[in-house]
């Protein structure tokens, strides 16, 4: 029998911190809903049948679309965020 | 995922929509971006991509979806979602692997297959990383194995010297290469070198480490005919090592978090070359970056997956017909791009992505030898000139073009258009003036390798890449013990 002793090549990784998701919106009636993409082809089409799909269920909510970065500027989301309650993320990738 | 992430992190719930092909690599990035329970639903990737041209189309994907997004956004979290498990810190329990087989043989197979099956392999034979040959390794450099290099992406792993001297020896290095690959790891972990384009995206990216200084010769790097093709092992066990380094110490695998749509162009082994230095007529590459003429440097770069072709090989070729290729690639690609210079760009650099396009350019020795006798006698010197033929007249651009131009010169994005360059467009923005559609000219840096006959060619790469300042890097290459170059102390 033969025997062989390896070692790992594999990078130590430090334990990464945790956060919990923001607690959900009861419901999407009246709410202000942020469509984000980062303009890859497609997306645009998508979300025009979504936001169409949402009002058609919520007549009360609002729907507002962001196009930017991969991933959001903090610049972006920081005037973004306060004119959403909710959000949905998609890159067309 | 990041994106959606820092969303959530500001207070406000939101879901994900990856394609299920990408299901694992948004599992593996909430993960990475400390969120674990982030929300996603996912739709088909096959029928997506190829719906998604019209409203008609996509209607019913997105029909199909409406549901599931509906649901992740306001069903109340559950408790799996809202617990918050200690990471554990990876890597602890499996310093090392113990092996068996009835023979060598079967132990050296069984070896391959069990690192293949974590994916710690790249799908070709491994050499085993036992310890004996990690010490051997190890003896290559003074440094201490435990010092930190780096840490690579995705999962910030800890790139010690050790754990990169691990991945040469599997690689099939010698420990007198491994000074040269510290340095191409030191340069691809640094802060400032956009990693995570180049290692994640659907892109199929690739990297080129390019070796330049005496010690090359040394230990003996081709950089004659074929200097990019297989058989040489410094050079191509150099390549598998860093890649192999990115995959272990990075924890990358296609389709988990490489997005890479056909795999990197250069899976195996980066393209790793030497210049030519005997034949170069002019001073190395990292001599232009400001190193001394003794120094070994690394430099590594970014490349798309493609090579332009400037000429050379066996058809009739002149320096000036090699000038107007490289000039006509260059205009070719930055024409298009000048109405991009304004925009936000698509990632956190601005300017990023469409703004503009590095160009690395490889000439054989004998065309270099022959530009300059025409008068350019430095690298610098060609650049400058490609710059200046690569122009527009100012009249045969749009009005998004201009527009595009003066919105990258006024808002301050020095990675743009650099600010020893504004003059030049404050000039060439208007009638009878020439507009330059490559913003720098050491935004192409020039390299000499190969042999008689030779091929001069490119690669290139987005200008401002999108996560981090730059996508090439040069370091010097210190502590080799078993060299006479690249011996300096840090």
């Amino acid at each position: 029998m033969v025997e062989l002793e390896l070692l790992s090549p594999r990078g130590e990784i430090e334990p990464p911190p945790t956060y919990v998701p923001t607690a959900r919106v009861p419901d999407l009636a009246g709410k202000r809903i942020g469509l984000y993409s980062n303009g890859k082809q497609g997306m645009d089409n998508f979300y025009a049948v979504i936001g169409e799909l949402l009002k058609t269920r919520y007549p009360t909510s609002t729907i507002t679309r962001l196009t930017g970065a991969f991933e959001i500027r903090d610049e972006d989301a920081r005037v973004w965020v306060p004119e959403i309650d909710t959000f949905i993320y998609a890159v067309g990738d | 995922m990041a994106g959606a992430v820092k969303l959530e992190k500001m207070g406000k719930p939101g879901v994900f929509i990856p394609c299920d092909t990408f299901a694992e690599a948004a599992k593996s990035a909430s993960v990475d971006n400390a969120m674990p329970a982030m929300r996603h639903r996912t739709i088909s990737a096959a029928e997506f991509y190829r719906v998604r041209g019209s409203v008609e189309e996509v209607t019913p994907l997105a029909e199909r979806l409406i549901d599931g997004l509906i649901d992740a956004l306001t069903r109340p979290l559950e408790p799996t979602e809202t617990g918050r498990p200690r990471g554990k810190k990876e890597g602890e329990q499996t310093a090392s692997i113990t092996i068996s087989g009835e023979s060598y043989p079967s132990a050296l197979e069984e070896f391959n297959q069990v690192f293949l099956n974590d994916l710690w392999g790249d799908g070709l034979p491994l050499v085993p990383p036992t310890p004996e040959r990690v010490k051997w390794m190890l003896s290559g450099t003074s440094l201490p194995p435990s010092k930190v290099i780096g840490k690579v992406l995705p999962k910030q792993g800890i790139a010690t010297v050790e754990k990169i001297a691990i991945n040469a020896v599997m690689a099939g290095a010698k420990p007198e290469y491994l000074p040269v690959i510290i340095a191409a790891m030191e340069a691809f972990t640094d802060d400032n070198y956009d990693q995570r384009h180049v290692l994640l995206s659907a892109g199929s990216f690739g990297l080129i480490i390019v070796v330049s200084g005496p010690i090359a010769k040394e230990i003996g790097m081709e950089s004659g005919v074929g200097f990019l093709g297989h058989g040489w092992r410094a050079n191509n066990t150099i390549g598998r090592a860093v890649r192999l380094a990115t995959i272990n110490i990075g924890h990358t695998w296609p389709g988990l978090n490489d997005m890479g749509l056909t795999g990197r162009v250069n899976p195996h082994t980066f393209f790793t070359f030497a210049e030519n230095a005997e034949l170069s007529p002019w001073e190395p590459y990292h001599v232009t970056q400001g190193y001394k003429a003794g120094d070994s440097c690394v430099t590594v770069a970014s490349i798309h997956g493609g090579k332009d072709r400037f000429g050379g090989s066996i058809m009739t070729w002149t320096a000036k017909s090699i000038l107007n290729a490289i000039v006509a690639n260059v205009l070719g690609v930055g024409r298009g791009a000048l109405k991009n210079w304004g925009n936000k760009g698509v990632g956190e650099i601005h300017g990023s992505g469409g703004a503009g396009t590095r160009h690395l350019i490889v000439l054989f020795p004998a065309v270099a030898a022959e530009l300059k006798k025409l008068g350019y006698h430095d690298q610098a010197s060609l650049q400058d000139e490609i710059c200046r033929l690569a122009a527009v007249r100012y009249e045969e651009l749009g009005p998004a073009d201009i527009e595009s131009i003066q919105t990258a010169m006024g808002m301050g994005y020095e990675h743009v258009i650099p600010p020893d360059r504004r003059s030049v467009y404050k000039d060439a923005l208007q009638p009878g003036g020439m507009v330059p559609v490559q913003s720098s000219p050491r935004d192409m840096p020039v390299f000499v390798a190969g042999g008689a006959p030779g091929d001069a060619f490119g690669f290139n790469y987005m200008k401002l890449s999108p996560y981090k300042p730059t996508a090439i890097m040069t370091k010097r290459i210190t502590r080799a013990t078993l060299t006479k170059a690249g011996g300096v102390d840090d």
